[in-house]
């Protein structure tokens, strides 16, 4: 076993064991919980950066070539990897010796992955000391990061797919328990329930795929599926052992999966609600690590995806992205404006994957996850100083959350694809698999149309977001009630309200927060810095970012590429020009509406975003109502399963009891007139005895005053009966 | 320890218990919970000994047959009425071991949970220590009619338990109970009668009959001949299926448990769901599919379907309750068709293994079941004793109020939900995947209860845990004697789930994989039925 697996096992373990600490001695520890997370996931990305480092700079510093110039080396080890069997039965059977192995691989991917979760997992965790120190579930809250970041570690390390599914379920479990972290509030715990009943929906799909593929090829590691199916030029092996069309649906399975934990159409709805959580959790979790795995495993099952499956996953990224940015531009909380935009960006990963662009959307996942997680750190350091998640009720924050303002701009422009920034590298690099799939198929032209549209709405909204925050002067609430109603919607309030109730201090209703807010302690405006220079750097070239060669980071990733991915780099020059144009027309029309007056842009009376939002019309309307799908899923979907378990209930009452009720009539019926035909034909004492036996049984509900006796007697006729008739019937 | 006593004690020991506390003079009511806690904990100690015992030893790889013709590794053997053959005749093999350990570790912790039982003390342990006898008994007997007798008598206890100690519509659910129960043994009755005694006249050798009523025995025939014929296999195999899938219990079969349960006082819930549903099981892995394999594999799509329809059924029903005992009650049918589904998917193309998965998975299932059901309604409890209500719609809040008690619930029902790392997820993806191999259809229908299932227990909890509820406030969190009962149930929730093979596996699936292959290589002499069988019985 290579020293590099018994590192990254250490990595994923220590949470782990972190975690049982800090749960067990939970009542001894107290707020210690944070440091023991903390110093536990610093370790874990101290030896995920060792491995890293000798990865890419000591054992594979091909990766750092240009790919078009890259000599494969055969002898090149792709991955260190060891497993065990964890469940091996049958093994004595004949046939294929099956077993369900557990087991650690680690190639490029992982190694990159590993990386960006310890390192947005650890500035999440120092960003969470100081957001969280009031909360009485302080010690709690860690505990759980801690048991998420095992289970993330977990998923990406794994080299199998049963495995994968384990810690998929477990960070679905830790997502439950974080995004209900306020339970006392129904609206939080339905959120929780609805995210986890959504991913196991994906879940389905998942086991589906895990069983098709294990009965057919008898194993789940990555590996050995792809070989069994791919011959070494990356083509579909015509013998291998699944018909194409069980791999077809073991693949759609798969993705429907990724679909549930990744938040993507039809399976996007639960993501919005699970920002019940606290901020930090919706940055770490929500936002950078645990919704990227799907994507993640879209990215490891490429090569078993057979074409038609990649066109569903291209599809469905697409139409993800534009129910995403058409909600976020719409929305009026800016947490929720970074949720659908989330939603968004997943979309363009996904739609990057199914077009073929490996590189392209695992570049958009690392380089997203450094730029959201920035954007939502943000987003909370303003609600520390606001405590509203209005945008309305803001503006002008720049100045006196000037380091959040700072940090947030970046973000936003980062995000909204900004030279020199590293989501203009990622975008770009989806754009031109986009053109590289759609100038070979004209016919897909739709997946080109939807990234340039959501590009362009993505520059919108996000600058839109950031104007209304931090631009302007402060606006306040209209008046006390609104203040008051949109106070009692968060979390924090909430629990300072119960405390007012009974006695501690009254709560605070600022009519005009944005005008007395305070930046943030350094523990929380830290981390945003750093995030900062992340979200600009990782997409950087070698020349200082200029737009010459593939960005570094690209340049690795493309090492671990599977085969079969497209080469993207013939369209970089359209890629750059279009992402260009979207860029400045998404911003240009932000600045146009929002711009706060004064400023040559200001918005006219033609510009009112209200009478643009009257002249979208249904459309609009659509947009704010989240395009229908909770509404829909509780008319098609939750209420008739309800009703079919409440009729299914009934059924078991009165149908099925009722019918067992009626046959144990029929024997107490039997007994009476057995009873009767005693007294009649029988004397005196016989009479007396079978009066006292059967008659009895005439009060009350019959099955309850029935006699053993009676029933053993006739139990044993009846086996003397179907005795007989069997034998008589089989003779 | 001599294996004859070892064996004998197994069952005996509780039965002695039985017979020390009727012996206990009035007013030591106290002491009766003690004494009844020491018989049930020397039990669990005997048992303890044995599976120790059986996993260490190398002759546990031998077959049960085998060591009882020859060193008698944990399997005695004597004539008990030799006029028809019937024997005094126990073993353990893996698949019985891991039970019997169960019931002795459930009936402990029930003994305990019994301590606040007020009522006619005497009776109650008296009955309770016959319950556990039996049914470890159930579990050891390798000869048909002892086995049968064990079955019968366990019925009396249940049905006073529940009668008597129950809630108030008690009758009519031991009644109901009682009722249900005989009727499948009349059907198991039928089934052991026809294998001891059928013959076909017309065969060329003069005529073949068993004759015998010894399991491992009949299980060989089974195995090596096709005796009977497959028309008489699909008898006999009917008639153990519909017998034990009332113990199971299974759609349609399965009314008798809400009821049950709801009536019945906590610590026999506790003995009814982890163990008296295993007879079920076990009865289905020992008899139905050994002693009759032909017969199992015709009915093995509509066993298969009743298992799918069990666990989706199971899980709806558990969603529509308003009563906690209920949601558990109805969470049990749909477990038990996890049992039913894994020991139907056989398909046996290219070697057994995948089926093996399936039967692995169906014993695991028994199992965790067995240790997430026990908890559940002894959580369920714990919370009617405090609040007087089981009303899911009244509840909320606890998990403020009463925060270990809300730590080990989230355990339990996590694990009982199948989320991995628990036990019930191992159990739950080994059926699954063998159900694949089986039918893809059956295998998505049976995927597809993983969101039902995350539906109920999530929205159980929702109403029971979170949210605020005043009226609750003031309750106590888990006295240390509840802890002391939760806590074996939530350790061997975890361990179970993340160690499976070292912990369970290792000791349960080499027994298990012989039951498979018998029956795979029983299935494979579909084409003998009409030639003579080669192997005579042997007369003891």
């Amino acid at each position: 076993m290579p020293w590099q697996v018994s590192l990254y096992a250490a990595a994923v373990l220590i949470p782990l064991a972190a975690f049982l600490v800090e749960t067990l001695f939970l009542r001894r520890l107290r707020r210690r919980n944070a440091t023991i997370a903390t110093a536990a996931i610093a370790v874990s990305c101290a030896l995920s950066a060792v491995g890293f480092v000798d990865y890419f700079l000591v054992e594979h510093r091909a990766a750092f070539s240009e790919p078009a110039h890259r000599v494969a080396d055969p002898a090149e080890p792709p991955a260190w990897e060891a497993s065990f069997d964890w469940v091996a039965v049958g093994t004595s059977m004949g046939g294929r010796a099956l077993a369900i192995p557990l087991g650690i691989r680690i190639d490029g991917l992982a190694a990159l992955m590993f990386l960006m979760v310890t390192t947005v997992a650890l500035l999440v965790h120092v960003y969470s000391t100081c957001y969280m120190t009031d909360n009485a579930r302080y010690p709690r809250f860690f505990a759980f990061l801690s048991l998420f970041c095992f289970s993330m570690l977990g998923l990406v390390a794994s080299s199998n797919l049963l495995m994968i599914f384990m810690f998929w379920e477990l960070v679905g479990i830790c997502s439950y328990l974080l995004i209900g972290f306020w339970y006392e509030e129904k609206a939080n715990a339905d959120a929780a329930t609805k995210a986890f009943v959504v991913n196991r929906v994906g879940d389905v799909g998942m086991l589906v795929g895990l069983g098709i593929l294990w009965s057919a090829l008898g194993t789940f590691d990555f590996q050995e599926i792809v070989d069994l199916l791919r011959d070494d030029a990356g083509a579909l092996r015509p013998d291998a052992p699944i018909a194409y069309g069980l791999l077809t649906l073991a693949g759609l399975g798969i993705f429907a999966g990724c679909a549930g934990k990744s938040a993507q159409f039809p399976l996007h709805v639960w993501l919005p609600d699970a920002m019940a959580g606290p901020t930090p959790v919706s940055a770490l979790i929500h936002a950078a690590t645990m919704v990227a795995a799907g994507v993640y495993l879209v990215a490891r099952f490429f090569p078993v995806f057979t074409p038609e499956v990649l066109n569903v996953v291209a599809y469905v990224g697409g139409a993800t992205l534009l129910i995403g940015a058409t909600t976020a531009a719409v929305q009026t909380d800016y947490k929720k404006v970074l949720a659908y935009s989330t939603i968004s960006q997943l979309g363009f990963m996904t739609l990057a994957l199914g077009v073929g662009g490996w590189s392209a959307g695992v570049f958009h996942l690392l380089t997203h996850a450094f730029f959201k997680a920035l954007l939502f750190l943000g987003a909370g350091s303003v609600y520390h100083g606001v405590h509203t998640y209005e945008m309305a009720s803001l503006g002008g924050l720049r100045r006196r959350m000037p380091i959040t303002a700072g940090a947030m701009l970046v973000g936003v422009l980062a995000i909204s694809g900004m030279p020199l920034f590293s989501g203009f590298y990622s975008k770009d690099a989806v754009l031109a698999a986009a053109i590289t799939k759609v100038s070979a198929e004209p016919r897909h032209a739709l997946l080109l149309v939807l990234p340039v549209l959501g590009a362009a709405l993505t520059a919108f909204y996000m600058f839109r977001m950031w104007i209304l925050v931090f631009a302007g002067e402060p606006r306040g609430f209209p008046d006390p009630h609104t203040a008051r109603v949109i106070h009692a919607r968060d979390e924090e309030h909430e629990l300072a309200e119960e405390d007012a109730e009974h006695g501690v201090g009254a709560p605070q209703y600022e009519l005009n927060p944005a005008a007395r807010a305070r930046e943030s302690p350094a523990l929380m405006t830290g981390p945003l810095l750093v995030l900062s220079a992340l979200s600009v750097f990782s997409g950087w070239t070698v020349w200082l970012g200029l737009p010459i060669g593939t960005p570094v980071l690209e340049r690795m990733i493309a090492h671990a590429a599977p085969a079969g991915a497209v080469d993207v780099h013939l369209a970089h020059w359209p890629a750059v020009a279009t992402s260009l144009i979207v860029l400045a027309a998404g911003l240009l029309t932000a600045v146009s509406y929002y711009a706060p007056a004064g400023l040559p842009f200001a918005p006219g009376r033609r510009l009112d975003p209200a009478r643009a939002a009257g002249r979208l019309g249904p459309l609009y309307v659509l947009f704010v109502n989240k395009w229908y799908f909770d509404d829909l899923y509780a008319l098609v979907l939750v209420r008739p399963c309800l009703r079919l378990a409440r009729a299914c209930a009934g059924f078991d009452r009165r149908v099925v009891d009722a019918l067992a009720d009626g046959l144990a009539r029929l024997v107490a019926l039997f007994g009476r007139v057995g009873g009767w035909f005693d007294r009649l034909a029988v004397d005196g004492l016989v009479n007396g005895f079978a009066t006292a036996l059967y008659v009895a049984g005439d009060r009350a509900r019959s099955i309850q005053t029935g006699r053993i006796r009676d029933y053993l007697m006739f139990l044993t006729l009846a086996v003397v009966g179907l005795f007989a008739g069997v034998y008589a019937w089989v003779r | 320890m001599n294996d004859e006593l070892l064996l004998t004690s197994l069952w005996l020991v509780p039965l002695i218990g039985a017979g020390v506390v009727l012996l206990m003079p009035r007013g030591t009511e106290r002491l009766m919970k003690y004494v009844a806690t020491a018989f049930t904990a020397a039990a669990f100690a005997l048992s303890l000994y044995a599976l120790f015992v059986y996993a260490i030893d190398a002759r546990a790889a031998i077959p049960l047959a085998e060591r009882a013709a020859s060193d008698g590794f944990l399997v005695i053997r004597h004539d008990w009425i030799p006029a028809f053959r019937i024997q005094y005749y126990l073993g353990l093999d893996g698949i019985s071991v891991g039970l019997v350990a169960m019931t002795s570790l459930v009936s402990l912790l029930a003994c305990v949970a019994s301590w606040p039982i007020e009522k006619q003390v005497r009776g109650y342990y008296a009955l309770f220590l016959l319950l556990a006898a039996s049914v470890t008994g159930v579990f050891l007997a390798l000869d048909l009619v002892l086995f049968y007798v064990f079955f019968e008598v366990l019925l009396l206890p249940m049905y006073f338990l529940i009668a008597v100690w129950g809630g108030e519509d008690r009758e009519y659910a031991a009644i109901k109970f009682l009722l249900y129960t005989l009727l499948g043994s009349a059907f198991i009755l039928v089934a052991i009668l026809i294998l001891f005694f059928w013959s076909p006249g017309d065969a060329a050798a003069g005529g073949f009959s068993a004759g015998t009523f010894d399991m491992m025995r009949l299980a060989e025939v089974a195995a090596t001949t096709g005796y009977y014929g497959r028309w008489i296999q699909n008898w006999v195999f009917a008639l153990f299926l519909v017998g034990f899938l009332v113990k199971l219990p299974s759609f349609p079969f399965h009314t008798w448990l809400p009821d049950a349960h709801v009536e019945a006082p906590t610590p026999i819930s506790m003995i009814l769901a982890a163990v008296l549903l295993k007879i079920g099981g076990y009865g289905l892995i020992r008899l139905a599919w050994p002693l009759a394999p032909l017969g199992a594999l015709d009915w093995s799509y509509v066993v298969a379907a009743v298992g799918v329809f069990s666990i989706l059924y199971g899980a709806l029903a558990a969603m529509a309750q308003s009563d906690f005992k209920k949601l558990v009650a109805y969470s049990s049918v749909s477990h038990m068709g996890y049992v039913t589904l894994g020991m139907s998917a056989m398909n046996l193309a290219g070697g057994a293994g995948y089926y093996a998965y399936g039967v692995n998975g169906a014993m695991y299932m028994m199992l965790t079941h067995g240790v997430t059901s026990a908890a559940m309604f002894f959580l369920v409890g714990v919370v009617y004793d405090r609040s007087g209500t089981r009303d899911l719609d009244r509840l909320g809040g606890l998990n403020d109020v009463m925060p270990v008690y809300g730590a080990v619930s989230y355990v339990i029902f996590f694990g009982s939900m199948g989320l991995p790392g628990l036990c019930g997820f191992v159990a739950e993806v080994l059926v699954v995947l063998a159900a694949f191999h089986y039918s893809v259809a059956m295998g998505i229908l049976a995927a597809s209860a993983v969101v039902l299932t995350a539906g109920y227990v999530l929205w159980m909890i929702q109403r029971v845990f979170l949210g605020r509820n005043e009226a609750w406030r003031g309750l106590s969190d888990l006295s240390p004697r509840e802890i002391v009962v939760a806590a074996p149930l939530v350790v061997l929730t975890v361990l179970m789930g993340v160690f499976p093979q070292p912990l369970v596996l290792s000791w349960l699936s080499p027994s298990v994989d012989r039951v498979v292959a018998d029956v795979a290589a029983g299935t494979g002499q579909a084409d003998a039925r009409d030639e003579p069988p080669t192997v005579v019985t042997e007369s003891r």
